[in-house]
């Protein structure tokens, strides 16, 4: 063991607790998701029962599953904005093909998810757009394509069901507290956090973010992880689109838009720097949860949704330069 | 033996000329030929139509120089949406029923209102270390919120007889273009060739070394952010006066950062910074608000041209990627 592991003799109990959440931010993390968990539950009592708990949870799962799709990207200093149109757009597609069988309208659904995100990380990996533009661009296709497809006799037009498989997974019941969604957050989640960890894939998406020159130095080809990222995006953002449809039991072509910002919030929140190579999905689990339970605290709020807004926003703000304070990692 | 390199050959004026403002040129190029293709679809083309165009791109073009000034200083500005429409509707609310120079005065007012909340936003971003995309994001929450605290519903007015003089009246497009060309020459120009414009294009190139040669990069940072706080205000001013109300919706704010940073692009200002001026951007406005237009006239599904917009704003940006990669390679 080398002197430079060993912690510092010497140091103060408040320095040792400030290097430990410099090193382990998901701590804190976790601390304040509690301390807001615990806040919201003395406004409301039903929190602490199962049925508070599940209801936390089933929209916190989604919601983190649309977060992963920042946090890959964000992993290479990029960015998904056109997330929650590949998901309203899965959604409408699977709900519109129903009648083939689940397979079908599931593979059709994943399909339209993963060409996106292919159409997405050319642009990016080899085309070097800006990712903020090109998904914001591509977005705003979607936005499109989706008006076009819906209106007269569109390819959209036909009859929406959603399958009783997505309608089960999404809403069910596990048993007590915990929904049935919450296993596939927990698959996602394995396949993630292992893949990250622990997989060539995974460790070239640190390097392409955390300095692509030196990355494609060592042999990484940065454009096929890239292509590669956007595509697992496109496929995460189609099942987190089947899951909010799953639990409202519709589709709507702006079903989701208002969880695209709360995702890149999770995820900044979470740990994951915007600027590339740092984080993980697990803080970015955390990061959704608290931004469920925040979502909950509010409307108990005795107020207007413009007070809420600004509320969110402010919070928002204010978890993301603590965060940066713990950890001491600036953006300049 | 000595081994000779031979020394590079001077770029001519030329090249400089192309390297500099080709990008320029070829807007300048695409806007002639689309108000070509305009002029040609419409026999009757005259001063309405011509209104029509130019005030209806202003306010896009006052948020494009808005989105413009901090791509240039290498950051980005995700509030500027959000802040016009909290600027068109604070000045929908207060100019209702006021005469000419009440309107006016709050019009100053509500510029500076958003010069100091954008300026704020620049300090938090200094300060807080929180990445500036986050930053205006989240910020442009709070700013929504307060939108809808001023203005609950659409409503609201101006002074009928200050309208035609910021957008002109029914076929005038002079006042739109006055106002724009003023834009440019009485802020932009002098800020440029300042020290604080300097200032602005070297953080924008490169932060370190801008740092190490002397310059704040936390004051031209808030500099940068509370001029395009001003452009802002201008552009929630021109709003008004074209519509008439105030609209608190946040979908339009939405829209309108999109087009902001299609015109950016397309206007020929990189996203990575230091590089492009605003004429650029202010005439992109206008050929994203014509390329629409143009498309209606062909018959097409007006939702068509949404995907066109955005299928065009890829388009371009991967076309000046080509070109840079290009140019590396060279």
């Amino acid at each position: 063991m080398t002197a430079a592991t060993m912690a510092p003799t010497g140091e103060s109990r408040g320095q040792r607790t400030a290097r430990i959440m410099a090193e382990k931010p998901v701590i804190a993390l976790l601390v304040v998701l509690a301390i807001l968990y615990v806040i919201t539950g003395v406004q409301d009592p039903t929190l602490f029962a199962p049925q508070g708990i599940r209801s936390v949870l089933l929209l916190a799962c989604p919601l983190a599953i649309l977060a992963a799709v920042q946090t890959v990207c964000m992993l290479t200093g990029g960015i998904d904005l056109s997330a929650a149109m590949i998901a309203n757009f899965a959604a409408y597609v699977s709900a519109n093909n129903a009648g083939l069988g689940p397979i079908a309208s599931l593979g059709f659904a994943f399909l339209v998810g993963g060409a996106i995100g292919l159409i997405n990380g050319i642009g990016v990996g080899v085309f070097r757009v800006n990712p903020l533009i090109m998904t914001l661009g591509m977005s705003s296709v979607l936005v499109g394509v989706i008006t076009v497809g819906i209106v007269g006799d569109g390819f959209l037009s036909g009859s929406t069901t959603i399958l009783s498989l997505v309608k089960s997974v999404g809403g069910g019941t596990l048993f007590g507290p915990i929904p049935l969604n919450s296993i596939v957050l927990a698959l996602v989640a394995a396949i993630l956090i292992l893949g990250l960890g622990r997989t060539g894939l995974g460790r070239s998406i640190y390097a392409t973010g955390d300095n692509e020159s030196a990355g494609r130095l060592a042999g990484v080809r940065s454009w096929q992880v890239l292509i590669a990222v956007y595509v697992i995006a496109g496929l995460l953002a189609a099942l987190a689109g089947l899951m909010f449809s799953g639990i409202s039991g519709s589709v709507g072509p702006d079903q989701t838009n208002s969880y695209l910002l709360p995702s890149v919030a999770a995820a900044v929140i979470g740990g994951t720097s915007i600027l590339g190579g740092t984080g993980g999905f697990g803080g970015t689990i955390v990061g959704a949860l608290i931004l469920t339970v925040l979502n909950r605290l509010l409307l108990g709020l005795e107020t207007s949704d413009a007070v809420r807004q600004i509320i969110y926003g402010a919070i928002v703000l204010a978890l993301a330069w603590f965060y940066v304070r713990v950890t001491g990692q600036r953006a300049d | 033996m000595t081994v000779l390199t031979p020394l590079p050959r001077p770029t001519g004026a030329a090249t400089r000329l192309r390297r500099r403002h080709g990008w320029l040129a070829g807007v300048v190029v695409l806007l002639a030929v689309l108000f070509v293709v305009r002029i040609v679809q419409i026999p009757t083309f005259g001063g309405f139509e011509l209104r029509t165009i130019i005030a209806g791109s202003m306010a896009l073009a006052f948020l494009a120089m808005a989105q413009g000034v901090v791509v240039i200083s290498g950051g980005i500005n995700m509030s500027v949406g959000a802040l016009m429409v909290f600027a068109n509707c604070v000045c929908a609310k207060f100019m209702l029923g006021q005469d000419l120079l009440t309107c006016v005065l709050i019009g100053i007012a509500v510029v500076a209102l958003c010069a100091v909340i954008s300026a704020v936003m620049g300090y938090v971003i200094t300060v807080s270390g929180v990445p500036d995309i986050i930053v205006t994001l989240a910020i442009s929450f709070v700013i929504a919120g307060s939108t809808l605290v001023v203005l609950p519903a659409p409503g609201g007015g101006i002074a009928a007889d200050l309208q035609p003089l910021i957008v002109g009246g029914f076929s005038e497009p002079l006042p739109a273009v006055i106002w724009l060309t003023l834009a440019l020459v009485l802020i932009w120009l002098p800020f440029k060739r300042s020290r604080w414009g300097i200032a602005t294009y070297a953080i924008g190139s490169q932060r370190g070394a801008a740092y190490l040669s002397g310059v704040s990069v936390a004051a031209t940072r808030m500099r940068t952010y509370a001029l395009s706080g001003v452009f802002v205000g201008l552009a929630g001013i021109v709003t008004t006066a074209f519509t008439g109300s105030g609209e608190p919706r946040a979908s339009i704010g939405l829209a309108a950062l999109l087009s902001s940073v299609a015109a950016v692009v397309l206007g020929g200002v990189a996203l990575i910074g230091g590089t492009g001026g605003l004429l650029g951007p202010v005439l992109a406005a206008m050929v994203l608000s014509l390329i629409p237009a143009i498309m209606l006239g062909f018959g097409w599904d007006p939702n068509l041209s949404e995907i066109a917009r955005g299928v065009i704003l890829i388009l371009v940006v991967m076309l000046g990627g080509y070109v840079q990669l290009r140019r590396r390679s060279a």
